[in-house]
C-alpha cells in the first residue's frame, strides 16, 4: 500500500513538472506538431482497420442474435451505431491505441532515460519532463477525438458493407436503423470519454519511462506495465464516466 | 570555481560519498580518477544536482547550488556543459539539430546565426560535412566530438566530462583529452573530468583528485601522483602491465 501511494505521488509530481511554464512556446509548438504526425496520424491506419472489422462483426452478430420476425431488420443498424457510439469507437480503440501509442511514448522516454538524453536535457536547464510529455499530452488530446469520429464513420460503414454483403439486412434498412432515434449527446458523451482515455494513455506511460531505472530490459517491462496500467485504468474510468454521463 | 564541502551520500545502506571536500580550479582540466564503483560518478552527477546529496555544500562561485530551487538550478544549469559517457545525443535529431538544442531554447538568435555557431562549433572539435547525419551514422570518436561542440554551443563556464574515453581506442582518446583541454584553456571554462584512464591523467591532469570507495584519498597534479607515497593510488596508478615495469626500471 506504501509503495503504491509513493508512486502516485510520484505520478502527480511529474504531472506538476509537465505542466510548468514551458522554455520556449515555439519550441514546444513545432514540438506538439511532430508529436499529432508521430502519435495521431500513424494510428489512423490501425484505427480504420480495427474499427471497419469490428462494425462488420457487430453488424453481424447483432442480426444472428435478432433473427425474429418481431423484430424490424433496422433494429441491426440501430444496434451497430449505439455499439460503435457508446462503446467501441472510445473504450475499445483507446485499449488499442494503449497498446501502440502507450508502449510507443513508454519506450521511446525510457530509451532516452537509460542512454542519459534525458540527463543531458536537465544539464542544459531543460524541464525535460514538459518537454519530453506535454508536447505527446496536447498532441493525443488534440487528436484522439478525430481518430474517434473516424472510428464512428469506419465502423458504421464496415457494418453496412458486412451486411449488405452477406445478405442480412438491405441497404434501406441499415440507412434508416443508423438514422432511427439518434441521440447527439451519445457523440459527446464519446468524445468525452476520448479524451479522458487520451490523458490516461499518455500520461501513465510517459510516467512509465520517465521513471526507468536500469536498462534496455528494465525498458521493456516499463513499456509493458505502461500499457497494462493503462488498460485497466481505461476500464476503471470507463465505468466511472459512463456512470456520471449517462445516469 | 566550483567547491565541494562536506558532501555525504548512500543509496539505502551503501555509503557512496563519504565527508568530501574539494575545490576545482576555472581554467583548468580537473580530473576524478578512482577505481570503477569508487564514486566518482556520482560525486560528478552530485555537483551538477543530478543526485541530491543527502548533506554538504555544493557551490558555484558564491551560489549554494545544492539548496537552489528547481527554477533558480535551471539557471545555473543554463552555464553548464556536459559530456556524458555515452554521448547522450537526441536520437531523433541529426548532427546539426542536437548541436543547435542549446540555441533553439535559450536564444533568441536568427536561424542563420544559430546555423553558424553551430558550424563553428562543429569545425571546433574537427566534424566536418557530418551536419545532416544521425547520431547512429557516426562512429564512437564523433559522437564524443559532437556532444562536446553541443556542450560549448551556450560558451559556458562549466564543463563536465564522465568517461570521455571510454570505448575510444588510444589515438581517438587522446585527441578527445587534448580538445577539451583546449578548449578548457579557450574559454576559460572550470572543467571537470570523470576518469580512470591513466593516458588521460598523465595527458590533461592540471589538478587531480583521487577517491576511494566515496572517500578523497589524494589531491594533486600529473607530476607528483608519479610520486605519491599513498599505497592505494600507487596501485592505481601502476595497475597495469607497462606501468609496473617502467616503475620497477626507475622510470
Amino acid at each position: 500500500m506504501l509503495k503504491f501511494l509513493a508512486k502516485l505521488g510520484l505520478y502527480f509530481t511529474l504531472l506538476k513538472k509537465v505542466f510548468s511554464r514551458p522554455e520556449k512556446p515555439s519550441v514546444y509548438y513545432k514540438q506538439t506538431l511532430h508529436e499529432i504526425v508521430s502519435l495521431g496520424l500513424n494510428s489512423i491506419g490501425i484505427v480504420m482497420v480495427v474499427s471497419f472489422f469490428m462494425g462488420a462483426v457487430i453488424t453481424l452478430q447483432t442480426a444472428y442474435n435478432t433473427e425474429n420476425p418481431i423484430y424490424p431488420t433496422y433494429l441491426i443498424g440501430l444496434g451497430t451505431r449505439d455499439s460503435i457510439l457508446l462503446e467501441f469507437s472510445s473504450t475499445i480503440v483507446a485499449l488499442i491505441l494503449a497498446g501502440k501509442v502507450g508502449s510507443n511514448i513508454a519506450s521511446e522516454i525510457g530509451t532516452m532515460r537509460v542512454t542519459e538524453q534525458i540527463d543531458a536535457l536537465e544539464i542544459m536547464g531543460v524541464n525535460s519532463a514538459s518537454y519530453l510529455i506535454l508536447p505527446k499530452m496536447i498532441a493525443t488530446l488534440i487528436f484522439n477525438p478525430f481518430l474517434t469520429i473516424i472510428s464512428i464513420n469506419v465502423g458504421i460503414l464496415g457494418g453496412w458493407l458486412a451486411g449488405t454483403m452477406a445478405g442480412v439486412i438491405t441497404s434501406e434498412d441499415y440507412i434508416y436503423g443508423i438514422q432511427y432515434a439518434f441521440i447527439p449527446y451519445y457523440i459527446t458523451y464519446s468524445l468525452i470519454k476520448t479524451v479522458f482515455f487520451a490523458f490516461i494513455i499518455t500520461s501513465v506511460s510517459a510516467f512509465h519511462g520517465y521513471y526507468v531505472d536500469g536498462g534496455s530490459l528494465e525498458v521493456g517491462r516499463a513499456s509493458t506495465k505502461a500499457v497494462v496500467h493503462s488498460s485497466i485504468l481505461i476500464l476503471l474510468f470507463n465505468v466511472i464516466l459512463t456512470q456520471l454521463l449517462l445516469s | 570555481m566550483i567547491r565541494v564541502i562536506n558532501v555525504n551520500k548512500s543509496f539505502d545502506d551503501n555509503k557512496v560519498l563519504d565527508n568530501v571536500s574539494v575545490s576545482f580550479e576555472p581554467g583548468k582540466t580537473n580530473l576524478i580518477i578512482g577505481r570503477s564503483g569508487s564514486g566518482k560518478t556520482v560525486l560528478l552527477k552530485a555537483i551538477v544536482g543530478l543526485h541530491d546529496i543527502d548533506s554538504g555544500e555544493i557551490w558555484y562561485e558564491n551560489v549554494l547550488f545544492n539548496k537552489l530551487g528547481f527554477e533558480e538550478m535551471k539557471e545555473i544549469r543554463k552555464e553548464m556543459g556536459m559530456l556524458f559517457q555515452g554521448s547522450a545525443l537526441f536520437d531523433s535529431l541529426t548532427v546539426e539539430q542536437n548541436v543547435r538544442f542549446p540555441l533553439d531554447m535559450f536564444t533568441k538568435k536568427s536561424m542563420e546565426e544559430k546555423t553558424d555557431r553551430v558550424n563553428f562549433c562543429l569545425n571546433r572539435v574537427n566534424i566536418i560535412n557530418a551536419n545532416r547525419l544521425f547520431p547512429s551514422e557516426l562512429s564512437g570518436g564523433m559522437k564524443k566530438s559532437v556532444a562536446i561542440a553541443r556542450a560549448i554551443s551556450l560558451n559556458p563556464k562549466y564543463l563536465f566530462c564522465d568517461e570521455p574515453n571510454s570505448g575510444l581506442d588510444p589515438l581517438t582518446a587522446i585527441l578527445i583529452d587534448e580538445l577539451i583541454k583546449e578548449l578548457t584553456e579557450e574559454y576559460s571554462m572550470t572543467t571537470i573530468v570523470n576518469t580512470h584512464d591513466m593516458n588521460s591523467v598523465m595527458e590533461i591532469g592540471e589538478k587531480i583528485v583521487f577517491i576511494n570507495e566515496g572517500v578523497l584519498c589524494w589531491e594533486g597534479n600529473k607530476d607528483e601522483i608519479l610520486k605519491s607515497d599513498c599505497a592505494i593510488l600507487n596501485d592505481f596508478v601502476f595497475a597495469n602491465a607497462l606501468a609496473k615495469q617502467l616503475r620497477a626500471s626507475g622510470r
